[in-house]
């Protein structure tokens, strides 16, 4: 069975490396990009099993991506983590469609399983 | 008696003249006024009579001045106007009365009203003078002093006048120099007058502004509901209005947020009832408030997002930990990992007072088991200190309504205040108790203590000791968001504190929630 993928995206380079980081350490093939506007293109090509998306970033939104995502046909049901440092902002990702809120400083044993919990459960359905 | 005191009447015999004569000496003698007699046609104008009078007014005795000219009892006090018109009168023979500035033989000034007139003999020839004298002196003063007075009183009303000038001068100038909009209405809240920084502030000139009623200026721009209220209801009940805040949109100058203060004047007299209304334009205060408050919760937002970073690749390295390890590295990675604890503790508290400051602190209101609660705050905190040992008394056996995350994260910060500002105490005691219809906890520590004048700032926004400054870190932000998270739940926090003995910190919260703000 192919590793499950994972798009990972978050306007600031530093995280996104150490999210690359724990992932791939988890089994996980993870695309990134720093760049919101990317991501949809990017997640038609490559079909991800999840995604992990930071609420504030410029030019487009994390949660204005989600709804994105939401609407696009093949990917409505693909499980989605909204990261954010805000607790604040978990209603905001509820309402975009989010499956899960985290709040910045997380706990990277604890995303991981979180991340293989949704991919598990998204796949028995 | 005096009617019949003519030639006629007298009696011509050498007896009766001597008799006649010795009458009117006695009668001379018995008058207030000074007379003399000059001889005028000896040189010079000799005195050859005197009477009683005379010798009291001046002083002389009669044997003194017999054969002198009167000239005498002017003393050195030659230069009088007074003394020309005499010597003109005796020149051309004719009556004066003058007053002039006499001295008596002691020295003495006194002024003499002199009536002076020649006596005639049946050719018309000028034989004598008669001088008839007043001493009026007491008049002359009387007079002097009332024009002094006068003088005196015009003086003082000018300088009085001047003074209240001056003083409504500078009034009026603090009046146009304060940069507050000052408005002064009569009771029917007709403008009476209004300063400079109102006129600049709303774009008005002092034409279209002073004897219109309020309500009408500028094109009705301030006919605002509030104000209305603020002047119709709450001034006539003798209370003054204090900081009410108004929002309006003007036509030409946009939305204002103003700070409204009036006052109505209860003197009695011409200023009664008229009305002080100062008017503090905010928006820009309020602005530069919700920019600060922007900019921190920014701020705190983009530090957490490498503070994520730092965290994640540590816990990283800890599962990279050599399985033989030294003690040292050990200590080394739990330093690190206890520092990112805090500096993320650090930038959640800015994010709380950005929160706060922007109203959107979330309270969720649930029943908790609020004694349980209070034990987990004290576990919590007693798993990071050796240092204390943290004593509880008391039990809370009620279910309260509130935010348990909220109210842990109070105890849990009055917690480590007191552990951290007590260094040299061993323990820590929390008390918990029900009151009424309130939950009560209160948390000693035996430690520093404070100031009682930093008793009442403790609470403020970023206040820190001037002592805890210098031997403590820390942002002075843990008790301001305290006392607001306390404050949201209708609920009140306070501190009793001996300096150098330790302090207590209380909060009391409602058991069935806040009911203050819902009525």
């Amino acid at each position: 069975m192919s590793s499950k993928m994972i798009l990972v995206c978050d306007d600031d380079p530093g995280i996104l490396e150490m999210l690359e980081f724990v992932l791939s350490d988890a089994g996980f093939e993870v695309i990134s990009t720093v760049d919101s506007l990317q991501v949809m293109s990017m997640a038609s090509r490559r079909q991800p099993d999840l995604f992990l998306i930071d609420l504030w970033m410029p030019v487009l939104s994390g949660d204005a991506l989600i709804k994105n995502i939401r609407e696009n046909a093949d990917l409505a049901d693909v499980p989605v983590i909204a990261i954010s440092a805000s607790q604040e902002s978990a209603a905001l990702a509820q309402r975009a469609g989010a499956t899960l809120f985290i709040a910045k400083p997380f706990d990277i044993f604890q995303l991981s399983e979180q991340v293989s919990a949704l991919i598990a459960d998204a796949g028995s359905r | 008696m005096f009617t019949s005191f003519n030639k006629k009447a007298f009696d011509y015999s050498d007896e009766a003249v001597k008799r006649d004569f010795e009458l009117l000496i006695k009668a001379l003698d018995s008058s207030v006024s000074g007379i003399i007699i000059t001889d005028h046609k000896q040189p010079d104008n000799p005195i050859i009579y005197c009477n009683a009078a005379f010798e009291k007014i001046t002083g002389y005795a009669r044997a003194e001045i017999i054969g002198h000219n009167c000239r005498f009892l002017q003393g050195k006090d030659r230069a009088q106007q007074a003394r020309q018109r005499i010597a003109t009168a005796v020149e051309q023979e004719k009556e004066c009365r003058v007053e002039i500035r006499n001295y008596r033989k002691n020295g003495d000034l006194f002024w003499n009203e002199l009536y002076m007139s020649p006596v005639r003999d049946a050719s018309g020839t000028v034989t004598h003078f008669i001088g008839v004298q007043n001493d009026v002196t007491l008049r002359k003063n009387a007079e002097r002093e009332l024009i002094e007075q006068k003088a005196l009183m015009e003086k003082r009303v000018e300088e009085r006048t001047a003074e209240l000038r001056d003083s409504e001068a500078f009034l009026s100038s603090i009046i146009q120099t304060v940069r507050e909009s000052l408005l002064v209405l009569d009771p029917d809240f007709r403008v009476l007058s209004a300063n400079n920084h109102f006129l600049r502030t709303f774009k008005v000139n002092s034409q279209e502004t002073v004897g219109m009623p309020l309500y009408e200026l500028g094109n009705h721009q301030w006919d605002i509901a509030r104000l209305k209220e603020l002047l119709i209801k709450i001034l006539p009940t003798n209370n003054p209005v204090i900081d009410f805040e108004v929002e309006h949109d003007f036509p030409h100058i946009g939305r204002k947020l103003m700070l409204l203060n009036a006052y109505r004047v209860e003197l009695e007299g011409q200023y009664k009832d008229q009305i002080l209304l100062a008017i503090e334009d905010i928006t820009e205060k309020r602005d530069i408030e919700r920019r600060k408050d922007d900019f921190l919760s920014i701020a705190s937002h983009e530090l957490k997002t490498p503070l994520t970073t730092v965290k994640g690749f540590m816990q990283m390295l800890g599962q990279l930990r050599p399985a033989d390890a030294s003690e040292r590295y050990d200590m080394i990675f739990g330093k690190v990992t206890l520092s990112i604890d805090r500096l993320n503790a650090l930038i959640s508290e800015l994010l709380d007072v950005s929160r706060i400051q922007s109203g959107n602190i979330e309270i969720h209101h649930d029943f908790f088991d609020f004694g349980k609660a209070v034990l987990e705050a004290v576990e919590s905190i007693q798993n990071t200190s050796s240092s204390h040992q943290i004593e509880v008394s008391g039990t809370v056996e009620v279910e309260v309504m509130g935010d348990e995350t909220h109210i842990v994260q109070v105890i849990t910060n009055l917690l480590s205040n007191a552990i951290k500002y007590s260094p040299d105490a061993d323990k820590v005691s929390v008390h918990m108790s029900r009151v009424s219809d309130f939950v009560k906890v209160s948390v000693t520590d035996y430690g520093l203590g404070i100031a009682p004048e930093d008793q009442s700032k403790v609470f403020d926004r970023f206040f820190r000791g001037q002592e805890l400054q210098k031997r403590f870190s820390g942002m002075g932000i843990g008790l301001y968001i305290c006392d607001q998270i306390v404050k949201s739940h209708g609920g009140t926090l306070w501190v009793d504190s001996v300096l150098g003995k330790g302090s207590t910190f209380s909060f009391t919260i409602p058991v069935n929630g806040q009911q203050s703000n819902e009525q």
